[in-house]
């Protein structure tokens, strides 16, 4: 079951991010295992997949992938570029939970917009590699190794005793289900308050943003 | 019925990568960009869900959230511009005027 | 696999090996024909050595790019330096994939739409491209280490975030007269109602400058200008990875030409040919070749209008698009509006 397997994945990252915390120069090490252990698990992995659920995997490895780069890598520049990739896999899952419109605009608004906002400042400020993460020395670190293996043995419970579940089916696009016909309905009728709620706080954050970086409030 | 666990799933990992990130890193740009990954990951599990029961309750919420994500990074940003200027860093361990 | 899958994908296949054969073999005479109109513009011959008519000189352009040396800089942060002509190409070729060359087909039993992908959110799709457009100027421009290309680089995309706007505001004008945000269905609003640059001049013209400032051509290129900024954010690319830029240029310019007539000028509609009760193969012949001559119209607008106008200045550029063009693109949809309730459709 694809459930099993990406549990299986979430051991491989955990360990990943262990090493990657306890021994810094060893990430490389780390991403070996990674890649091997993904590649192993996929292997012994003997109940078909469908096509569907193939692709989700990979699309939720990718995403998995650049967000624990985005956390893991110094320099602030390679962050935002995965966090970019992080955007658009998550797109692509909207994509096959049959929201069309949410994929649009969440490469528009969030990966074409927000992150743009994002590179500039980083371009700006000429920001450079950080040296070393924050926080407390060593008992800390080990508490939270601790406390990540107890989070995930808790996960791997609460998802161990599901009945069977059927195979992931994606739908079909003729019911209108995810499309801006349907989405703007909605938020014109039902949720019109608090659209234009929202298009308050919009104006009041460009407000905000601009009397912010001005150079000298006169 | 179909099955969204996978989706749900993979949100809890995001979410928990993007809180860890929060707690670890130093750099101001970089925390409010794991804060973007929270967002997408609470996004991710309204889509699922809103897959699994056929309600396009969970698109809309979706779409206020990324409303309100925009409107957040902009003034984020937009203090993290201001702090530059005063202090020359991001670093967040320095903003520590009003600590105790 | 799935014969319904298999048989997607082939058709796809097909169609971007067609298309995009075709649309690289326009690019590499979009600069002949650059050189030709602007020599001809200028008072003086293009090239007309190579070849006849000068017809062969993209081929021996791109054969002194393939041969010339692609010297990387050792200060340039290699992963994104190389990256960045990619991410500037990808949108460009991806956007033509949804727009609609032709009236659907039946061959070998099935009708076949004239595109890659019948998408129920085209327009969305063409918006969503056009803002990763913009990751590679900025990646290129960061990433050569160098302060005249950071320079062109955000220059170049505060540019083209800004014309973005604008040219959303307009097109949602062609969407609300639509109803529908597939460009099939745009199109065919059209042959029914007639062309929308008719009832919709301002966003039409809207369109069109913003469209220049999108694909940084002149009279908007200043971030890319020799004399201000020794040639901004491709300074440090040499040999192929330059040509790389060049043609994203093209791929652009050509995929806004395509936009341009489908959102405006009635796509592949040739009015008055219905009437003329031609066989269904001949029509559609006809139509794609409509289209093809309309997009090489706005192609020639294109390089009529860089070699004749100056260049504008990056604050009146900027006054130009955020005080300019983008509160008439809001009064566009509001006199939009009222054309849809008047029942003009």
């Amino acid at each position: 079951m694809v459930v099993r397997l990406l549990l299986g994945l979430i051991f491989v990252l955990v360990a990943f991010a262990v090493v990657r915390a306890l021994a810094p120069a060893r990430a490389a090490l780390a991403g070996i295992v990674l890649g091997a252990g993904a590649v192993v698990l996929v292997a012994l992995n003997r109940q078909a997949i469908t096509s569907v659920e193939f692709w989700a995997g990979l699309v939720g490895f990718a995403a998995i992938l650049s967000a624990l780069m985005i956390v893991i890598h110094p320099n602030p520049m390679v962050s935002v570029l995965f966090l970019i990739v992080n955007l658009f896999s998550v797109a692509l899952f909207y994509l096959i939970l049959n929201a069309q419109f949410l994929a649009a605009i969440q490469v528009i608004v969030y990966a074409g917009a927000i992150m743009v906002l994002f590179l500039f400042v980083v371009m700006l400020l000429n920001l450079k590699a950080e040296e070393g993460l924050r926080g407390g020395g060593g008992p800390q670190r080990y508490g939270a190794v601790i406390l990540g293996g107890l989070f995930a043995g808790l996960m791997f419970h609460a998802l161990r005793n599901r009945g069977p579940r059927p195979y992931f089916e994606p739908g079909s696009f003729d019911s209108g289900f995810g499309t801006a016909r349907e989405l703007g309905r909605l938020l014109f009728t039902r949720y019109l308050f608090a659209f234009e709620a929202a298009s308050l706080l919009l104006i009041a954050a460009m407000i905000g943003a601009v009397v912010l970086a001005k150079r000298r409030l006169r | 019925m179909k099955s969204v666990e996978f989706f749900l799933l993979v949100a809890a990992l995001l979410f928990t990568i993007g809180c860890v990130g929060v707690l670890v890193r130093r750099n101001a740009i970089v925390i409010l960009m794991c804060i973007e990954l929270m967002l997408n990951a609470v996004n991710l599990t309204f889509a699922a869900f809103a897959h699994e029961s056929q309600s396009m309750a969970g698109h809309v919420f979706v779409f206020f959230v990324m409303t309100v994500a925009a409107a957040e990074a902009a003034v984020g940003l937009a203090i993290v511009i201001a702090l530059f200027r005063r202090r020359r860093t991001t670093d967040v361990d320095d903003a520590s005027l009003m600590r105790w | 696999m799935d014969p319904a899958v298999t048989r997607v994908l082939v058709e796809a296949s097909v169609k971007i090996a067609l298309f995009f054969g075709v649309l690289l073999t326009v690019i590499a005479y979009m600069t002949w024909v650059e050189r030709r109109v602007s020599a001809w513009i200028q008072d003086r011959r293009g090239p007309n050595r190579v070849g006849p008519f000068g017809l062969l000189q993209p081929l021996a352009d791109g054969i002194k790019f393939l041969f010339k040396e692609a010297i990387t800089p050792p200060h340039v942060y290699r992963p994104v330096y190389l990256l960045a002509p990619v991410m500037i190409f990808i949108p460009a070729l991806v956007t033509f994939s949804v727009v609609p060359i032709g009236p659907a087909v039946t061959l070998f039993g099935r009708r076949i739409p004239l595109l890659i992908a019948d998408v129920d959110n085209g327009v969305l799709i063409i918006l969503a491209f056009a803002s990763m457009g913009v990751y590679g100027v900025a990646l290129a421009g960061w990433s050569s280490n160098n302060k005249y290309s950071l320079m062109g680089g955000l220059r170049s995309s505060a540019q083209l975030i800004s014309y973005e706007l604008a040219m959303g505001i307009a097109i949602v004008g062609v969407l609300m007269a639509t109803g529908s945000l597939r460009l099939t269905d745009i199109v065919t609003h059209q042959i029914a109602n007639g062309w929308n640059a008719l009832w919709q001049l301002p966003g039409f013209l809207i369109f069109v400058i913003a469209a220049f400032a999108e694909t940084n051509r002149l009279p908007f290129d200043l971030p890319e200008a020799e004399t201000e900024l020794v040639a901004g954010y491709h300074t440090e690319y040499s040999g192929m990875r330059f040509s790389m830029f060049y043609m994203a240029e093209y791929a652009n310019m050509i995929t806004a030409s395509a936009l341009a007539t489908t959102l405006y000028l009635g796509g592949y509609h040739v009015p008055g040919l219905a009437a003329l009760g031609l066989p269904e193969t001949a029509m559609v012949i006809v139509q794609v070749l409509a289209f093809c001559l309309k997009v090489a119209f706005f192609l020639f607008v294109f390089v009529w209008v860089r070699w004749t106008l100056p260049r504008f200045r990056y604050d009146q550029l900027m006054n130009l698009g955020w005080k300019g063009l983008l509160p008439i693109a809001l009064a566009h949809v509001l006199w939009v509006s009222f054309l849809v309730l008047a029942g003009r459709a």
